[in-house]
């Protein structure tokens, strides 16, 4: 919404809004609107509003007894982007496996709160161009993982960026929010057509342990329906890979 | 909440739930004149005065709807504050007006499409149209949240749109009296007496019930902290707006028009009708049936989602809370609740009831059931403001006056009721109280970890809290 009335003209109510932000940070997860208050030395009446304002628009989140405040998960988009990580050996040879027994790209994705990185790209059969996948994320299978992740996707990437990239892609909200349901229902996702014309790929998640979406291996190959066939070894070596990366 | 569709509705999609249920437009038609009939000359400054007192409940319900997102929306909000047995009670008063509103609203959406088609009043043409427009807003509702809000969203736009256009046009022409004979100025221009005042106010108020009702979208829509608190604040503010505005033209047209014209029950049809040739008494018909419409489906989809909430907490029936996968809608609330809203007023009318009694009737207890609930939450919000150490000075003593000028108006229009039919229907409102009282005597005595779970909120989920390292 653009009718948030914020001008740019009241740098006192920023810097108290970013003072609770930090009060919160710092003080840890479960403290009070009083212990804020106190720690940021503003009125309490102030300190409630603030609070509740980030609340609202979710930097922060109230604890499940009303109480107590943390951080939301938007602050976790305030830090940038994805984490660049070493693969270990061991993750390399798992993929390197899985590489031999196809013949479709095979490639490994992970995922930031709000991003995704191209970590290991098949180097036989690459991708086309990694840095599409990385910023377009409503078209590429994997970015459409971490979008279906989302409560709501619109925070991670706002409608005026869906871009049409081929004729296929999914432009409409309600085209893209259709695709997530579906991702979001059977656990993994694909799209033909939608990044290139000419190619069409599959994503299956890696999880960590507490459900966490961590990255993807992801699948392409030059035709016009995604690699279903080989959605089963997808998932072993998803499944193989968690515990390397999670 | 498993299985609503989470996080799907827009700004505008929640304004319209709280917009459709107070429904500008069909209290526009009906409300000023009542008003009028029993005010006099006090009508717009009540009409003000309950303005007022709404928008002060209204900023009571913020305190909470800022801080917990519910499906049970006033009715969890209360049953955190105020503890399980007020909360049960308020989230019973609410399902009685939620139902009593929808009853009202699928009477008058029946009422004025029958005599947009040129059937007049008749009885079983009007009963049969309630059916219809129940069983309509039944599929759109089980079709997804999503797709309800749109429509009313629509309905209202275009209904609030004709009638302001069909108010403007008629004070343009200007008010000339039809025939000899008595003029509103009698009633219009009359010094009330204090019970008159009163009861002005209570109807008054009736205008705006339904402004709280987009607090059950707290699970479904994108920014509910946000968004929730925004639209119950903005609803009644704008709706006074436009109701004032409506009400000061309709007491100028009144006060031309005959007498009996403003005791006919619905005058502004009277004053369209005697005046008016051309399209407008059928711009007038069209603009009611479409608010109405939206109002029923607004109705409905609060009434389902109350009850839905309370299934889920096991208050109700367990089974009430299932929900349709494939559209995420609470399909056997639904199923249980819609009947009763179609059969009882088609029953009533089959019976020989006149329709604008059942409309006026439903709606006098639908404003019962929202004033005790309304009572109980601005009593609650500082209750629960306190609980969480987040109290101050303003939010204690609004809610002090709010609760206490509701429950005193309760009082006054139960007992003191002069208009006809009052004080019966403050009688129907107390016997559709007991099933709820009782369940929640029987839940106390037998199932007391049932009722403590009155008013789920939704809690932060793993995903909304931000996880330590990468």
């Amino acid at each position: 919404m653009s009718d948030r009335g914020l001008t740019g003209r009241q740098p006192g109510a920023v810097q108290n809004a970013l003072a609770v932000l930090e009060a919160v940070a710092h003080a840890g997860a479960g403290v009070s609107a009083k212990e804020v208050g106190e720690l940021v030395g503003l009125a309490p009446a102030t300190t409630y509003r603030l609070l509740n304002l980030l609340v609202g628009e979710e930097y922060l989140v109230r604890m499940p007894d009303l109480r107590g405040f943390a951080l939301g998960r938007k602050v976790a988009g305030l830090s940038g982007s994805a984490p660049e990580p070493r693969l270990s050996r061991a993750a390399r040879e798992e993929l390197g496996r899985l590489r031999g027994a196809l013949r479709v790209g095979v490639h490994l994705v992970v995922f930031g709160p709000t991003s995704l990185h191209c970590a290991d790209v098949d180097p036989e059969l690459p991708l086309r161009d990694p840095s599409l996948l990385e910023r377009h994320l409503h078209a590429g299978a994997a970015g459409r993982l971490l979008l279906a992740d989302q409560p709501d996707w619109r925070e991670v990437h706002p409608p005026s960026r869906l871009v049409r990239l081929t004729a296929e892609t999914a432009v409409r909200p309600h085209q893209l929010q259709a695709r997530l349901d579906e991702t979001a229902e059977r656990g993994w996702a694909a799209q033909a057509g939608e990044v290139h014309d000419d190619v069409a790929c599959l994503a299956t998640p890696i999880r960590g342990a507490d459900g966490a979406l961590v990255g993807a291996v992801l699948l392409t190959g030059p035709r016009q329906r995604p690699p279903l066939e080989h959605l089963p070894a997808a998932r072993g070596c998803a499944a193989a890979l968690e515990p390397l990366l999670a | 909440m498993e299985g609503l569709r989470r996080r799907r509705l827009g700004f505008l999609e929640v304004l319209a739930q709280s917009v459709a249920v107070l429904a500008p437009t069909a209290a526009l038609v009906t409300v000023p004149a009542l008003v009028v009939s029993a005010g006099g000359s006090l009508a717009v400054p009540a009409l003000a005065a309950a303005a007022l007192l709404v928008v002060l409940v209204a900023w009571c319900v913020r305190h909470a709807a800022r801080r917990m997102a519910a499906v049970g929306g006033v009715y969890s909000y209360c049953a955190r504050g105020l503890g399980p047995v007020p909360g049960v009670v308020c989230g019973w008063a609410l399902v009685v007006a939620y139902g009593a509103l929808a009853v009202s609203s699928c009477t008058g959406a029946a009422l004025y499409a029958v005599a947009l088609l040129g059937r007049g009043h008749h009885p079983a043409a009007v009963a049969l149209g309630v059916v219809v427009v129940a069983a309509g807003v039944g599929l759109v509702t089980a079709r997804g949240v999503q797709l309800s809000a749109r429509l009313v969203l629509a309905l209202e736009a275009v209904s609030l749109t004709l009638v302001l256009v069909l108010l403007g046009a008629l004070a343009l022409r200007g008010g000339t009296p039809a025939g000899a004979g008595p003029t509103g100025a009698v009633l219009v221009d009359a010094v009330p007496s204090p019970g008159g005042a009163a009861l002005a106010l209570l109807l008054a108020v009736t205008a705006f019930v339904g402004f709280e009702s987009s607090s059950v979208l707290g699970v479904e829509s994108r920014r509910p902290l946000l968004y929730v608190p925004r639209a119950v604040l903005w609803t009644p503010v704008v709706g006074g707006v436009v109701l004032l505005v409506g009400a000061a033209a309709q007491v100028v047209l009144l006060r031309d028009a005959p007498l009996d014209v403003l005791l006919s029950g619905a005058p502004l049809d009277g004053i369209v009708r005697a005046e008016a040739g051309g399209p407008l008494p059928a711009l007038l018909d069209a603009a009611a049936a479409a608010a109405f419409v939206a109002c029923t489906g607004g109705s409905v989809t609060a009434l389902v989602r109350v009850v839905f909430s309370m299934g889920r907490e096991g208050v109700l029936p367990r089974s009430l809370g299932v929900v349709r996968e494939r559209t995420g809608t609470p399909v056997r609330a639904l199923l249980v609740t819609l009947p009763v809203i179609a059969l009882v007023p088609a029953a009533a009318l089959l019976a020989g009831a006149a329709p604008r009694a059942v409309l006026s009737g439903a709606v006098t207890v639908a404003a019962f059931g929202s004033l005790l609930a309304y009572a109980l939450v601005s009593a609650s919000a500082p209750v629960l403001l306190h609980r969480i150490g987040e109290l101050t000075p303003p939010a204690l003593v609004g809610g002090a006056v709010a609760s206490a000028a509701c429950a005193a108006l309760l009082v006054v229009a139960a007992v003191a009721g002069p208009w006809a039919g009052g004080q019966s229907l403050a009688l129907v409102f107390a016997a559709l109280m007991v099933p709820g009282l009782l369940r929640v005597a029987w839940l106390r005595r037998h199932h007391p970890e049932r009722l403590a779970r009155a008013g789920v909120y939704d809690e932060p989920t793993r995903r909304s809290v931000l996880r330590a390292g990468p």
